[in-house]
């Protein structure tokens, strides 16, 4: 089914802080939308949020997505939804190997109510074809199957697997947040090429890239910016608005967002 | 031979006369009978031990039957194997054709006098095995030893007694296993390893004792020169166990590598006891103990790591880690580490006790894992190091489904 991801008035706060002071916005199908803006302007309480992290408190407003108030929802029903968020700090989980991980993922994601498990359950050749091919595409050695997730992962190592988990769970509309944070030239136009071959693959998927820096979107294209500073969207504009950031910094909008 | 246990005595009807009699009819050698004897008095004249964290109270012994003659031991036994020069079997039977092998190494690594309980173990051992490995003789296929017990109001008093001779490498499982108990019943197992030079075992020991089981154990292993050990255990069971394990490192170079894992639910206390002795030169030892407690459990690590002055060299590592699934479950962690020499390599300790973090939690239901089968996979993946070291697929994938039901 295809829908937008509609943020109406969002109002969220850490413990009694408010973040984010209404924020509305529209990310639809098919469309590559960035986010940009300074630190602790709340980018990523807006990821957070979206995918439920049960330490942010929503005080007003709606999130909508196909015909749900998903605020409503539980974070692994949010991504059952087709939700996906690729972390910025990725977690480890110990005697957990990536394999498994996905596997119980994906299976989770099929399980349907009222049949048995087994029968929704992706075959595990199957399974393991599409792990291996997904994993060569993003340079990933087939060894990475077998550790456990995220444990001694190298920075870039952690982002190249959120990446084969959205390959392999094929989300309909991904956040990513600060995914370009801590990687190298290199490791950032790999995991960049991962995505911009899985909105190929996928064209109905919605993307919502979350960054500081322009850097990150001369590999992913968006078309569409938006810039949140203070807890609010402030400006929007079409991708010549990460440019004009890149060049002039975050203080041009800063003031005219003053003298407004 | 399966004695009529109708006609077994009680706990309280033994006396040392009675003892004596029943290993003479077994046709026992002089010296087992006087050590049986010496042990039962120190029982009857000893106190009771005190446990801080061993709660005894609720334990009725007096009704309890003694399993004189007993025969609570299966043995998988391989014909391959007695051409190599391997002895199997029953303790019991290796009195018979092996008596002064088993003579030199029985009692010689847990001592009988340690407390009341270990004399009693002393005292009335009738079932376990006999294992001994040749020198320089490789057993490719693992060996497995369950100890089972008649029910309610019954003891079994095994006494497995494992012998590697230079160069010899193993692979044992023994597993303590019974159904729930409608009452209470009596485990005072021990295990003696013994490691020549340059020998490698791996012992994988499996508790899994049905509820009302009240379970007092003691396992030593005795570790040669360049000889490498390898011990996993898993404790699942028992409404009470009090297990004193120790590593000793006598031989220079000689390595272990110790695993444990502990899961108590409903009203279980669990109290795992491990001490790591290094005594040889450049010894090194590696231990990492995992505690999942939930209900009213509690579980106790007491453990302890000793260098002795003449262990030159040293690396010693203690991980011990709990995870409490329920508020209400408690669990205790008293590490002990005692440096006496001042030439260690290395020596560290990390410990860590909590909840389920929150934050792998969030993490895995953001991909679509409900929060219930998360908390599966994490109690799964926390032992995993441990259940990775069993031996046998259709092991781990039984005792996977012990700890999942339990979960």
């Amino acid at each position: 089914m295809k829908s937008e991801l509609v943020i109406k008035d969002l109002h969220v706060g850490i413990e009694d802080k408010e973040i984010l002071k209404g924020v509305n916005l529209t990310v639809r199908p098919g469309t590559i939308h960035a986010i940009m803006g300074p630190n602790g302007s709340g980018k990523s309480t807006l990821a957070y949020t979206i995918a439920g992290h049960p330490g942010y408190t929503v005080t007003r407003g709606e999130i909508w997505y196909k015909g749900q108030n998903i605020l409503e929802l539980e974070p692994d029903e949010r991504a059952k939804l087709g939700l996906f968020l690729a972390f910025q700090y990725p977690v480890a989980i110990p005697g957990v190997t990536v394999a498994n991980f996905l596997r119980a993922a994906i299976n989770a994601q099929r399980a349907e109510e009222g049949k048995d498990p087994k029968e929704t359950a992706i075959p595990m050749a199957q399974f393991r074809k599409e792990l291996r091919e997904k994993m060569a595409q993003l340079g990933i050695d087939e060894a990475f199957a077998r550790r456990y997730l995220n444990e001694g992962f190298s920075g870039g190592e952690k982002k190249r697997v959120e990446i084969l988990q959205m390959a392999m769970l094929r989300p309909s509309m991904a956040v990513m947040d600060e995914t370009d944070s801590g990687l190298d030239i290199d490791a950032l136009k790999v995991v960049a090429q991962g995505v911009n071959s899985l909105a190929e693959q996928n064209p109905e998927m919605g993307v919502l890239v979350i960054t500081h820096y322009q850097r990150l979107l001369n590999y992913i294209k968006p078309h569409f910016v938006s810039v949140v500073m203070d807890g609010r969207v402030v400006r929007e504009g079409g991708p010549e608005l990460a440019l004009e950031l890149e060049e002039k910094g975050y203080d041009f909008i800063r003031e005219e967002v003053v003298r407004s | 031979m399966m004695t009529n246990i109708q006609q077994l005595p009680a706990l309280a009807e033994l006396s040392d006369t009675l003892i004596a009699e029943t290993g003479r009819a077994a046709g026992e050698p002089d010296w087992l009978v006087e050590r049986r004897v010496a042990a039962w008095r120190h029982f009857v004249q000893s106190e009771p031990p005190f446990w801080r964290r061993t709660d005894l109270t609720k334990f009725k012994p007096e009704g309890i039957v003694a399993p004189l003659g007993a025969q609570h031991t299966a043995v998988q036994w391989d014909e391959q194997l007695a051409a190599k020069g391997v002895v199997f079997t029953t303790l019991a039977a290796a009195l018979r054709d092996h008596e002064e092998l088993v003579r030199q190494y029985l009692g010689t690594a847990v001592d009988p006098l340690t407390h009341k309980f270990s004399a009693l173990h002393a005292a009335l051992w009738q079932d376990g095995v006999f294992l001994y490995v040749p020198k320089d003789t490789a057993l490719e296929v693992p060996l497995h030893a369950v100890v089972t017990l008649a029910g309610a109001g019954f003891a079994t008093v095994p006494h497995n007694l494992i012998v590697l001779d230079r160069g010899a490498s193993l692979t044992f499982v023994e597993e303590f296993v019974s159904e729930d108990v409608d009452g209470q019943a009596l485990a005072l197992p021990a295990t003696e390893l013994f490691l020549g030079d340059g020998a490698s075992l791996r012992y994988v020991t499996i508790q899994t004792w049905g509820h009302g089981v009240y379970q007092i154990g003691a396992q030593r292993a005795i570790v040669g020169r360049d000889a490498s050990l390898e011990w996993a255990a898993v404790n699942l069971g028992a409404t009470l166990q009090h297990t004193e394990a120790e590593t000793s490192l006598v031989g220079d170079g000689s390595h272990v590598n110790w695993v444990a894992a502990t899961f108590g639910g409903a009203d279980q206390a669990l109290l795992t006891a491990p001490w790591l002795r290094h005594i040889g030169a450049r010894t090194e030892g590696h231990m990492d103990f995992k505690t999942v407690v939930k209900d009213n459990a509690y579980a106790t690590f007491d453990g302890m790591i000793k260098i002795e002055h003449e262990s030159r060299g040293t690396v010693s590592r203690l991980e011990e880690h709990a995870l409490h699934l329920t508020p209400k479950a408690r669990s205790d962690s008293i590490p002990g580490l005692r440096i006496d020499t001042n030439d260690v390599l290395r020596a560290g300790h990390a410990s860590t006790s909590g909840e389920v973090d929150e934050e792998q939690l969030f993490y895995m239901r953001s991909r679509g894992i409900p929060r219930d089968e998360a908390i599966h996979m994490i109690v799964m993946g926390f032992f995993e190091p441990v259940l990775d070291r069993i031996p046998s697929e259709e092991l781990r994938e039984r005792l996977g489904a012990l700890i999942e039901a339990k979960i």
